[in-house]
């Protein structure tokens, strides 16, 4: 069984590392976790509830900075709800090797995402489609480094609804925020201002977690003192990596993320076709 | 210079969300550091683990209330007490939303979005 005293400094390197890198915990924790002989399924449901608390934090402080698009939230929220019910659902009733081979997948994703360094460059959309302007996608934020008011109207809500469904399908299943996955839906399908794609994905994250906990509570994964260590550990990695987060270099934090990302991705997926040991 | 997206009739919901988000991870975060620190201070480790049956949040939150009121006071109360603030705080986010849409905005689509997303989380947390 898995110590207390390793719970809690897997926990706060999972946070450091997933606020240096703005993943989120959950994509290190998770295989680190099982790593150290913890059943995947126990903690998909720890870092679920953990995700919770690391993105209530950052959504906070985003929306006192009047980021956040509430009602882009609201409307996506949703279809992200929907879909990490149907995600912790599955996990419940899956098999182990199962989730080790979606997880080193969705993994050996993001690392690709993240060598390919997918930089968007916003432009405002020009015309914004009836349905989106019906659900009044759309608002204005004070840019702090260019002086002045951006404003935007978010287009294609439709096909952005049911992305979010399976973005919050892979949240769910996987006990991680997926925020990469939602910001690019924010940003390439939907048309967001960066900006307001990140810290949207954060307020949307936190009712999407919710629902995944749920599911995971009822399902008895849940071990409160084992999730009180992880809880507490992430938010103080978390805390530390965004202080940290100005003082180094990208390129270096780029670098380390990457290996790390690929050494855990291979691995997950090998124990998945090996059979869990 | 900083501007409300949603603001209404002098109510700015922006700072509403922010706030609730703040208190509510803060009281959880105190709540679960103090049970740690008295279980550590009572057996000198932070050890304990402890499986919930399958619970419902509302189950999980009773039980923990009749535990208090029968004064039955232990570690294991605080850590539960702060995962159960920790688990209300969006909720609570979605419902002062809700209001919001409702009575202060009076956006009739918007209320129902809320409402939608409230009833799913009310039944996932407390009926299952």
């Amino acid at each position: 069984m898995i110590s207390p005293s390793v719970l809690i400094f897997v926990s706060i390197i999972a946070g450091f590392v997933g606020a240096l890198s703005g993943m989120g915990g959950g994509i290190i924790l998770i295989p680190a976790l099982t790593f150290f002989g913890l059943d995947i399924k126990q903690a998909i449901a720890l870092s679920m509830i953990s995700v919770i608390a690391t993105s209530s934090g950052a959504a906070s402080a985003y929306a006192r900075d009047h980021l956040t698009n509430l009602k882009v939230g609201m409307f996506l929220e949703m279809f992200t709800m929907m879909g990490a019910l149907a995600g912790a659902s599955i996990t419940v009733v899956s098999g182990q090797r199962f989730l080790f081979l979606i997880f080193g997948m969705v993994l050996l994703l993001s690392w690709g995402m993240s060598l390919v360094q997918y930089r968007a460059v916003w432009k405002p959309a020009s015309r914004q489609d009836r349905f989106s302007q019906w659900l009044e996608l759309e608002g204005k934020y004070y840019d702090q480094t260019e002086h002045r008011v951006v404003e935007y109207k978010a287009v294609r809500a439709p096909i952005g609804g049911v992305l979010m469904f399976i973005a919050g399908m892979i949240a769910g299943l996987l006990g991680i925020g997926a925020g990469a996955v939602k910001v690019l839906i924010h940003d390439l399908i939907m048309k967001l201002p960066p900006k307001v794609s990140t810290t949207t994905s954060n307020l949307i994250i936190g009712v999407t977690a919710l629902a995944g906990t749920g599911v995971y509570l009822s399902a008895g994964f849940i071990r409160p003192g084992l999730a009180a260590l992880v809880i507490l550990g992430v938010v103080i990695g978390s805390f530390l990596g965004t202080r940290l987060f100005v003082r180094l270099s990208n390129q270096a934090v780029r670098w380390f993320f990457l290996v790390v990302l690929l050494a855990l991705g291979v691995q997950m997926i090998w124990r998945g076709i090996r059979g869990v040991a | 210079m900083k501007i409300s997206q949603t603001a209404s009739r002098g109510w700015d919901m922006d700072l509403w969300v922010s706030g609730i988000l703040r208190i509510g991870l803060s009281l959880s975060l105190t709540f679960i550091t103090c049970g740690l620190v008295w279980k550590w201070h009572e057996v000198g480790a932070i050890r304990f683990d402890y499986s919930l049956p399958k619970t419902s949040v509302l189950q999980f939150v009773l039980e923990e209330l009749h535990l208090l009121l029968r004064g039955t006071f232990r570690p294991r109360l605080l850590i539960n007490l702060g995962i159960a603030i920790l688990l209300l705080t969006p909720y609570v986010r979605v419902l002062v939303s809700v209001f919001y849409f409702a009575m202060v905005e009076r956006n009739r689509k918007y209320t129902l979005f809320t409402l939608f997303v409230f009833l799913t989380l009310t039944y996932n947390l407390l009926f299952r």
